[in-house]
């Protein structure tokens, strides 16, 4: 055996371990959600049945959470993606010396670990709504809001800040010389320009709503999100039907990423065609010249 | 009339730095106007101060007689072509000629018509959906002109925005961009360091450095009768002898340099003892050894350019002599290293202050 096929050997085995690594847990999730025992297992498979998904769905604590998670998830967004523009925009207006200031503030948040912010939510708002007597505030959903939006929306503006390092300031300038206001420029020019960074910051800001425990736990008070109950279950032992649930989750990650990756191929495609074309025109123009040369 | 633009004592600083020092200037309405210079002349803040986006330190900007103080770059009868075209690129061709008509809430059906209109003008008729990456470079180039006239602007203002162009295409746009500037008779300031542009397209041309102007004149002037050293230097190829004014008489000033004593053209009436250089154009030094003031040296290379031919000599100080010869007389420049005369007639030859 050379030493090249004993190399390929040992970089297929490598990347068998790392995928194994990466999916293994989702393939035992995903085969044990389908097995008839009532202790998530693999192996012997005893039956199969979709009855655990029954299960999961007829389990009204979990789907209250879902419910409440996904409702979180939606006012994080809503929060924390222009906090987040507004934020990356302000970066490039504060004063140059003032600046690396302004970045280590706002992105703090992001390295606070989440048991803090979630503990010092809810310290701030006890304190507030009772010296205030707006009671009615503490509610452990706006809360959880806040306190994920704090951190989330600094994800955001970094996701932000990179896309507008990018933007070209002659454009509007451009915008401005043809005689648009501020506004029209920031709704015509601005936002169009930034469209993927809101929607893959839209995307990120509700994945780590949806899966956050740390802040949750705490700002969530006596009521529940999907993350708390699960906790709660795995705590008193787990049962196929979080295996269900794990499967519907990563079908649903899965049906996302394919289809992202579809539309993005269309695009590029759209674009390659777009540049062949500017391409063709410009063979053309040269040769247009070239012509017009000869025959003056 | 009223200047179409009026720049008056304008100073713009930047910290401490003056990128523009005290420049006085009047635009005539219609012209093209050109701001030739090196990078870092200033000739582009004069541009940002006359579109709004630069504040003047001193001095007022007047358009059409109106002082242009604390109106800001939409508010201003002006309409910029940037040096990278900034068109937007989420937008179609067509919605970047309408974008200024669209921001001033003009209807759309009279939005299409002029539109419609410019494109007929930039001959891109029937590419109006078009997305701007599908365009060659001198149609967007096209396009940037066709979004900037949509205003109708009194005043057009062009910031190099040639140079991004290979050679062939740029040359070709310098005559279309005349072409369309006869058309529409809207004034055009451009900005440029590349003289030829310079020379070619504009009705006159202001020469700057260093945050000043060293002279305002038409093409012919501006090469033929440069005012001053930097101006005879930028300009077009120059050989240049400097050193020190010994005698003074009929209009000619003799000049002592390290090349020898030679005459020329006093046009700034010198005094003996000035320090002064003295200015013959390459086309103008002869190779057949006919003129009065003679320069000895070596041949050291003969550049051939079809109707002309470039032969350069070492001079004593090892400093190069350029002499461009036209036709066949360039054919008796001797193998590099055999020593040459070349000669040039005093009147050819003018004499600045270094």
């Amino acid at each position: 055996m050379s030493s090249r096929s004993v190399l390929n050997v040992m970089l297929a085995f490598y990347m068998a371990v790392f995928f194994g690594f990466l999916f293994g847990p989702l393939i035992i999730m995903g085969v044990s959600a389908f097995n008839t025992s009532t202790y998530p297992q693999v192996y012997p498979i005893e039956g199969f049945t979709l009855s655990w998904f029954d299960k999961l769905l007829s389990d009204r604590d979990m789907v209250y959470g879902m419910k409440n998670s996904l409702w979180i998830g939606m006012w994080v967004v809503l929060l924390s993606v222009p906090l987040g523009l507004a934020g990356a925009m302000m970066m490039n207006q504060v004063y140059h010396k003032a600046r690396s200031f302004y970045y280590v503030i706002v992105v703090s948040p992001v390295l606070t670990p989440g048991i803090i912010i979630g503990i010092s939510t809810v310290v701030f708002w006890r304190d507030l709504t009772t010296t205030t007597g707006s009671k009615f505030l503490y509610d452990g959903v706006f809360l959880t809001v806040l306190g994920q939006s704090s951190f989330i929306s600094a994800y955001s503006m970094l996701m932000f800040m990179s896309r507008l390092n990018r933007f070209d300031r002659a454009q509007e300038e451009a915008g401005l010389d043809l005689g648009a206001t501020q506004t029209q420029v920031f709704f015509h020019i601005l936002l169009p320009f930034l469209r993927p960074a809101i929607f893959s910051s839209a995307v990120l800001a509700f994945l780590s709503s949806f899966e956050n425990y740390n802040t949750t736990t705490f700002a969530i008070l006596a009521d529940k999100t999907l993350t708390t109950v699960l906790a709660g279950r795995v705590r008193q032992g787990t049962t196929p039907a979080i295996s269900a649930l794990a499967v519907l989750i990563i079908a649903v990650t899965v049906t996302g990423a394919i289809i992202y990756e579809l539309v993005k191929r269309h695009e590029d495609r759209k674009r390659q065609e777009r540049l062949d074309a500017a391409h063709k025109a410009e063979r053309m123009e040269l040769q247009s010249i070239e012509n017009a040369t000869l025959h003056a | 009339m009223t200047a179409a633009v009026e720049i008056d004592h304008l100073t713009v600083q930047f910290g401490l730095f003056t990128a523009v020092k005290d420049v006085s200037l009047q635009i005539r309405q219609g012209e093209f106007f050109s701001f030739l210079g090196p990078s870092g002349c200033g000739k582009t803040t004069i541009l940002r101060t006359i579109s709004g986006f630069q504040d003047p330190s001193k001095g007022i900007i007047r358009i059409g007689g109106q002082d242009m103080q604390g109106i800001g770059p939409n508010q201003r009868p002006t309409a910029l072509i940037f040096q990278n075209l900034a068109l937007f690129p989420l937008m179609t061709v067509a919605e970047n000629i309408g974008y200024g008509l669209r921001v001033r809430g003009v209807p759309k059906a009279d939005r299409d018509r002029k539109v419609d209109e410019l494109l007929n003008l930039i001959a891109l008729s029937d590419q109006g959906n078009k997305k701007i990456e599908e365009l060659s470079g001198g149609q967007k180039q096209r396009v940037a002109i066709a979004r900037a006239l949509a205003v109708e602007p009194k005043v057009l203002l062009l910031d190099e925005p040639l140079s991004a162009l290979d050679l062939k295409l740029r040359q070709h746009m310098r005559n279309e961009l005349r072409a369309i500037q006869r058309r529409v008779g809207v004034t055009f300031i451009y900005i440029t360091h590349d003289q030829g542009e310079a020379l070619t397209m504009s009705d006159r041309i202001a020469v700057m450095n260093r945050g000043h102007i060293e002279q305002v004149g038409n093409g012919r002037d501006v090469y033929e009768n440069p005012e001053t050293a930097f101006v005879a230097a930028f300009v077009g190829e120059n050989n240049g002898f400097t050193g020190m004014v010994t005698r003074v008489a009929d209009g000619l000033a003799t000049v002592e340099t390290a090349l020898g004593t030679f005459n020329g053209v006093n046009r700034k009436s010198l005094a003996v003892g000035a320090k002064a250089t003295l200015f013959v154009r390459p086309e103008l030094m002869r190779f057949d050894g006919e003129g009065e003031n003679i320069i000895d040296g070596h041949a050291a290379d003969a550049a051939y350019e079809g109707i002309t031919t470039h032969l350069t000599m070492k001079a004593k100080d090892s400093s190069s002599v350029v002499a461009t010869i036209a036709g066949a007389t360039a054919k008796a420049f001797p193998e590099s290293g055999s020593s040459v005369r070349f000669a040039f007639t005093s009147r050819d030859a003018t004499v600045l202050p270094a």
